[in-house]
């Protein structure tokens, strides 16, 4: 379901409000200190949004969000040293608080398909993470050795 | 990919006025969350090999459910479907800081060489191996979410962007990002030493793997080597230190472009072929036939 420009102009600042909040009751940073870095990511997200409507590429926000945030904090940008240390301001546990809170509300009616799977879930999470190390680390071993650092 | 909007873009409310007046709960609920999970903060529960790490993220989640419709029913069904779309709003600027962070040390990274370049590659592994287990056992559209990645906070983000919060894959998704939040830490750690005892590898190349995901994965990793390998304790750190830079930067690229695109192909290969072998598998299969048949109906 789409949302529109506006609804976003109404919806980003209450999750600005929700990453200061961690980021004062968490990390101690009061919310003057913050509030660059919140204003900064928070714009980033909607120019993103704007990206995703006026490009004709079909890529996620979240793309957007990502590189628009490297450009601006590449040594290419003449507002690198601002924007990184506005940014550096707030933690990086505490925009995601309030993702957890929105995220676990909207699995509220799912409870029991999650406890159904609940044991296969585990076994798969270790499996995934084992599976991600001694592949990495096999095909970082090969290209070491391509590349004849070892 | 689900999201097509090729017609005039469907609004969940005329006004802003009318999204007030449904989400006005769940907005001040999730401050609540907030100020309530940051007040507990993060806790570590010490287990003899490492730690159990609790984060606030973990608090907001678990309670969230717990205040929706199948528990507390603080909140009702209709604002847990409003939450869902709220989710990508709080996604974006976690994302956009992210990507701050990673452009600062895009040099470093581009330096580093072709090597940590290819080691993303090794990302895919569970693709390959985890994916036909998870098919396997019966799960559906849940196993792409699981096995696509590490599934860290990119990897969500990315999930829940484009097949939504409320879908299969994020379900998925969001299992193994809690489980590997949970014992994430301790269990790289363990990885890493195990390993590392086998002498199967060169320490940089698990110093390479250590920075597969979470930074906190990679701490527990690469302190484990550099305590097993002292003399090379400084480039272990710094090759894992690098290689968790490029998948920051790489990760969600590498997931859009080629993870799940791959995923999506083994899928749909699998899933008829091994899907229905288990009685689980069967019926989850069903219950999607009947769930589409509902939806065509309507």
């Amino acid at each position: 379901m789409a949302i529109r420009y506006r609804e976003w102009l109404m919806l980003l600042p209450l999750v600005g409000v929700g990453i200061l909040l961690a980021n004062w009751v968490g990390y101690g940073v009061n919310a003057l200190d913050s509030l660059p870095g919140v204003l900064i990511m928070l714009a980033i997200a909607f120019v993103a949004v704007v990206c995703t409507r006026v490009i004709p590429l079909k890529l996620p926000v979240v793309a957007y969000c990502s590189l628009l945030g490297m450009l601006l904090a590449s040594p290419i940008s003449p507002v690198s040293t601002f924007v990184v240390e506005a940014v550096e301001q707030i933690n990086f546990a505490a925009p995601l608080t309030i993702v957890g809170a929105f995220a676990g509300i909207s699995v509220g009616t799912e409870i029991k398909r999650f406890v159904k799977q609940g044991w296969q879930m585990i076994l798969i999470s270790i499996l995934v993470m084992t599976a991600t190390f001694v592949g990495s680390a096999c095909v970082a071993q090969l290209a070491l050795k391509l590349t004849g650092n070892i | 990919m689900k999201r097509t909007e090729k017609q005039a873009p469907r609004y969940a409310y005329d006004t802003i006025a009318q999204r007030l007046r449904s989400e006005w709960k769940v907005y001040l609920g999730a401050l609540a969350l907030v100020a309530v999970a940051d007040l507990i903060g993060k806790k570590e529960i010490s287990l003899g090999v490492g730690a159990l790490i609790i984060f606030p993220i973990v608090y907001a989640l678990v309670f969230g459910v717990a205040l929706g419709p199948e528990a507390l029913k603080f909140f009702s069904a209709k604002e847990v479907k409003a939450a869902s779309g709220l989710v990508l709003v709080g996604i974006g600027p976690f994302i956009a800081k992210l990507g701050i962070t990673a452009g600062k040390d895009i040099m470093t990274v581009f330096s580093a060489g072709p090597a940590l370049f290819l080691r993303e590659l090794g990302n895919l592994t569970p693709i390959f191996l985890v994916l036909p287990i998870a098919i396997f056992l019966g799960m559906k559209r849940e196993a792409i979410g699981a096995c696509h990645s590490l599934n860290r906070e990119v990897n969500l983000a990315l999930i829940s962007d484009v097949y939504g919060a409320d879908s299969a894959e994020s379900r998925g998704s969001l299992s193994v990002y809690i489980v590997g939040g949970l014992i994430g830490t301790i269990y790289f750690g363990l990885m890493a030493s195990v390993c590392a005892s086998t002498g199967l590898w060169h320490p940089y190349a698990l110093a390479m793997a250590s920075g597969v995901g979470a930074a906190i994965m990679m701490a527990a990793a690469s302190a484990s080597l550099a305590s097993i390998y002292p003399a090379q304790s400084e480039q272990i750190l710094a090759f894992a230190g690098a290689s968790a830079a490029l998948t920051s930067i790489l990760g969600i690229y590498v997931g859009l472009f080629i993870a799940l695109p791959l995923s999506n192909k083994l899928y749909a290969f699998l899933e008829p072929r091994i899907g229905r072998i288990t009685k689980a598998g069967r019926r989850a299969a069903e219950e999607l036939e009947q769930e589409r048949a509902a939806a065509k109906e309507e």
